[in-house]
C-alpha cells in the first residue's frame, strides 16, 4: 500500500465517520477490592449487565444494592483506581463467535490467547441463557463414542447426557476426559474443553496432545488459569457453553468438558464473599445448586423441528479423600445423568482407567448404545458383577468350586480387558469383538498376563479375516448369525495360531 | 433491628422538616444529631446530608447539572443549555456547576446525577480513535 493510498483510506474512513453520541449511565468507583469494585451510581443497571472500566477493562454486575452496584472485574484491576469513571453498556456479557473459533484457545470472555492472531467474529452471543425448554428437546439415543472400553461397554454416554467424572487428584479424570476428545476424530462431533483454574503447563500439555492426535481441529478451549482472577474462572463454563451453542445451533452435536467444576465452585465462593452475600454450608453461597444447575441444563439435545443438535457435557468434580458425600459432589451428582467413579486404590493396582464400576451409572446411556455393544455388555455387566461379590468371599476360604472358580476366572479377565492405556481410543467395532470374545468364553483358557497381547492380536486378526462382522457392525449397528458365525471360526482360527 | 441506610435517614428528616417552620426544624436538626450520636452513624454524616440534599432537590423540581468544558461557558450557551435541560428533565428550575478542565479540549460535558452527555472533542477524538483502529 502506497503512502497515497493510506492518506487517501484515513481521509475516506475520517470523512465518513458519523459519531453517535448517547446518554450515557455513569458511575463511580467506591470500593475496589480483590476482582471486585463497589460503584455508585448506575441507576437503570440490570443484573449480569456488562460494565466498562475507564481503561477498558470490562466487568459484570451482580450486586444491585440500593445504593450501590457489586461488580466482578473481569481483567486486570490493579489498574483501576477509586473514583474512576464506569459506563453502563445496556447488553448483557456477550463472547464473540464465528466458525473459526474452532482450534483455538480464548480466555474466559472469548478473546485468543495462543498468539494465532483476533478473531473476526460473525455472531456475539450472550454468555448467560437460559436452557432449551422440555418442547424443544429430544430423548438421548445416539451414542457418543468414547474410545474407552470401560464406559462404552458399562456407563454408556448418549449425545445430549450430562455425565459426571468425580474422582480423588492424580486418578485420571482430566486423561478420560482428553481421551473421549481424541476419539472424536471422524465423528461428526465438535469439542469445547474448558479448563478451570488449572496450571498453565498443564494446559500447553494437553492443547500439544490434542495437537498430537489431530484433535484440534474440531476443539476450541476455554481457558482460565490458576493466576487468572476468580471472576474469569467463574464465567469460564458458561463462555464454553455460550460456543458449544454457536455449534449447536448450526445443527452440530457437541461435547464439552468443564475441567473442573470444584474449582468453579471455589471461585464463585470467593466472589460471594467478596461481594458480601451470606455464606451456607462450607462458606458457599446459597445459589451455588443453581450455579451449576443453570449451566449443565444448558446440555440438551434438540429436536429437528428446533434445529436438531446437542451438547453432551462432561463435568468433572474433583474430591478430597474419595468424599463423594461432601457439598459440591452431592450437589453435582444430583444435576448429572451419571457419573464415572474414579478411584486412587484401583489406580494404584494398576486398573487403569480406575474406573469403579460399582459406584459409576449412566442414567439415560443405555439407550444410546448400539444394539451389539449393549448385547455384549449385559454379559460382561453380569460377570463383574458377579467376580465383585466372589471376590471378597474368596478371600476367605481356598476350597471353591468349580463354577465359582470358573467366575473368578472370567471376572479376573473382564477387568484386564477393561484396563486401557492412555491417549489409546478403541474404536467402537474393535470394542464389540474384544468384549464378544471375553463374554462368550474364549478368553478362559488365556493366561492373564497374555490378555492385552491376545486382544490387540485378535482385533489386527479379526479385522482382515471377519469382514462380513465388521461390515454389520459399522452399517446395521448389530450382527446377524452369519457375521457370528464367521467371527466365532475367526477366534477359533486365531486362537489356534496364539500361542 | 436492620441497618439503616443513608437513605432512609435522609428521607425521614426531610419529612419529619417538610412544611415546618424555622425553630421546628431546628429541633428537628438537634434531634438529628442526637440521633445519631446515640446510633453511632456519625461517620455517615456527610453521607446523609448528601442524600438529603438530593431529596430536596428532588422534590422542589431542581437539578443540579455539573458541566465541564475546556474554556469558561458564555452566558448566551448557559442560556440555552438550561432551556434545553429544563425541557428535556421537565424540571422547574436547573442550577449549573461549572467546571474547567482544558484536557477536554472543547465542547462541554454534562453530569445529571449519574447521567453523562459527553459533547467534548476529547471524547469525539477517542471515538474516532477506536473506529479507526477497529476497521484499518
Amino acid at each position: 500500500m502506497t503512502h497515497n493510498t493510506i492518506v487517501e483510506n484515513l481521509k475516506r474512513e475520517i470523512e465518513n465517520f458519523k459519531i453517535e453520541i448517547k446518554t450515557e449511565k455513569v458511575g463511580k468507583v467506591l470500593e475496589l477490592f480483590d476482582g471486585i469494585a463497589k460503584v455508585s451510581g448506575l441507576s437503570d443497571i440490570k443484573s449480569s449487565e456488562m460494565v466498562t472500566f475507564s481503561n477498558g477493562v470490562v466487568g459484570v454486575a451482580l450486586n444491585l444494592e440500593e445504593d450501590a452496584v457489586g461488580v466482578i472485574i473481569l481483567g486486570d484491576f490493579s489498574k483501576i483506581k477509586e473514583g474512576d469513571e464506569v459506563k453502563a453498556t445496556g447488553k448483557i456479557l456477550e463472547i464473540p463467535l464465528a466458525d473459526s473459533i474452532l482450534g483455538r484457545v480464548v480466555n474466559a470472555i472469548g478473546v485468543p490467547i495462543d498468539g494465532k492472531g483476533a478473531l473476526k467474529a460473525t455472531k456475539a452471543y450472550p454468555i448467560e441463557k437460559v436452557a432449551p425448554g422440555v418442547v424443544t428437546r429430544l430423548s438421548v439415543d445416539q451414542p457418543v463414542a468414547t474410545g474407552i472400553k470401560v464406559i462404552d461397554a458399562i456407563i454408556p454416554v448418549g449425545r445430549g447426557q450430562r455425565e459426571l467424572i468425580i474422582g480423588d487428584r492424580q486418578t485420571g479424570k482430566t486423561a478420560l476426559a482428553i481421551d473421549s476428545i481424541l476419539n472424536q476424530k471422524g465423528q461428526n462431533m465438535i469439542c469445547v474443553y474448558v479448563s478451570i483454574g488449572q496450571k498453565d503447563s498443564k494446559l500447553r500439555k494437553i492443547e500439544a496432545r490434542l495437537e498430537e492426535g489431530g484433535a484440534m481441529k474440531y476443539t476450541v478451549i476455554v481457558s482460565a488459569g490458576a493466576s487468572e482472577p476468580a471472576a474469569l474462572s467463574y464465567i469460564a463454563p458458561y463462555t464454553g457453553v455460550s460456543i458449544a451453542e454457536y455449534f449447536m445451533d448450526q445443527g452440530k452435536d457437541v461435547l464439552i468438558i468443564y475441567d473442573d467444576l470444584s474449582k468453579h465452585a471455589v471461585a464463585y465462593r470467593e466472589i460471594s464473599l467478596l461481594l458480601r452475600r451470606p455464606p451456607g454450608r462450607e462458606a458457599y453461597p446459597g445459589d451455588v445448586f443453581y450455579l451449576h444447575s443453570r449451566l449443565l441444563e444448558r446440555a440438551c439435545r434438540r429436536n429437528e423441528k428446533y434445529g436438531g443438535g446437542s451438547i453432551t457435557a462432561f463435568p468433572i468434580i474433583e474430591t478430597q479423600a474419595g468424599d463423594i458425600s461432601a457439598y459440591i459432589p452431592t450437589n453435582v451428582i444430583s444435576i448429572t445423568d451419571g457419573q464415572i467413579f474414579l478411584e486412587t486404590d484401583l489406580f494404584y493396582k494398576g486398573i487403569r482407567p480406575a474406573v469403579n464400576v460399582g459406584s459409576s451409572v449412566s442414567r439415560v446411556g443405555s439407550n444410546a448404545q448400539i444394539k451389539a455393544m449393549k448385547k455384549v455388555a449385559g454379559t460382561l455387566k453380569l460377570d463383574l458383577a458377579q467376580y465383585r461379590e466372589l471376590e471378597a468371599f474368596s478371600q476367605f476360604g481356598s476350597d471353591l468350586d468349580e463354577a465359582t472358580k470358573k467366575q473368578l476366572e472370567r471376572g479376573k479377565r473382564a477387568v484386564e480387558v477393561l484396563k486401557q492405556l492412555q491417549y489409546a481410543p478403541v474404536k467402537t467395532e474393535h470394542q464389540v469383538v474384544t468384549l464378544y470374545a471375553l463374554v462368550k468364553g474364549f478368553m478362559d483358557d488365556v493366561p492373564i498376563e497374555k490378555i492385552k497381547e491376545f486382544e490387540n492380536e485378535l482385533i489386527d486378526y479379526s479385522e482382515s479375516h471377519a469382514k462380513v462382522f465388521y461390515k454389520e457392525i459399522i452399517e446395521n449397528k448389530m450382527w446377524t448369525d452369519k457375521g457370528e458365525m464367521e467371527l466365532k471360526k475367526v477366534i477359533e482360527d486365531f486362537k489356534k495360531s496364539f500361542s | 433491628m436492620a441497618t439503616l441506610s443513608s437513605n432512609i435517614i435522609a428521607q425521614a428528616i426531610y419529612l419529619a422538616s417538610k412544611d415546618k417552620n424555622e425553630s421546628e426544624q431546628s429541633d428537628i436538626f438537634k434531634n438529628f444529631i442526637k440521633f445519631l450520636f446515640r446510633k453511632r452513624l456519625f461517620t455517615k454524616a456527610s453521607d446523609i446530608i448528601s442524600k438529603l440534599e438530593q431529596i430536596v432537590n428532588k422534590e422542589g423540581g431542581r437539578l443540579v447539572v455539573k458541566v465541564a468544558s475546556a474554556s469558561k461557558l458564555e452566558e448566551k450557551t448557559k442560556i440555552i443549555l438550561i432551556h434545553d435541560l429544563k425541557h428535556r428533565y421537565s424540571s422547574k428550575e436547573i442550577v449549573l456547576e461549572e467546571i474547567l478542565n482544558t484536557k477536554l479540549l472543547g465542547g462541554v460535558r454534562l453530569e445529571i446525577n449519574d447521567e453523562v452527555i459527553d459533547l467534548t472533542l476529547r471524547n469525539r477524538m477517542n471515538k474516532l480513535q477506536t473506529h479507526l483502529n477497529k476497521d484499518l
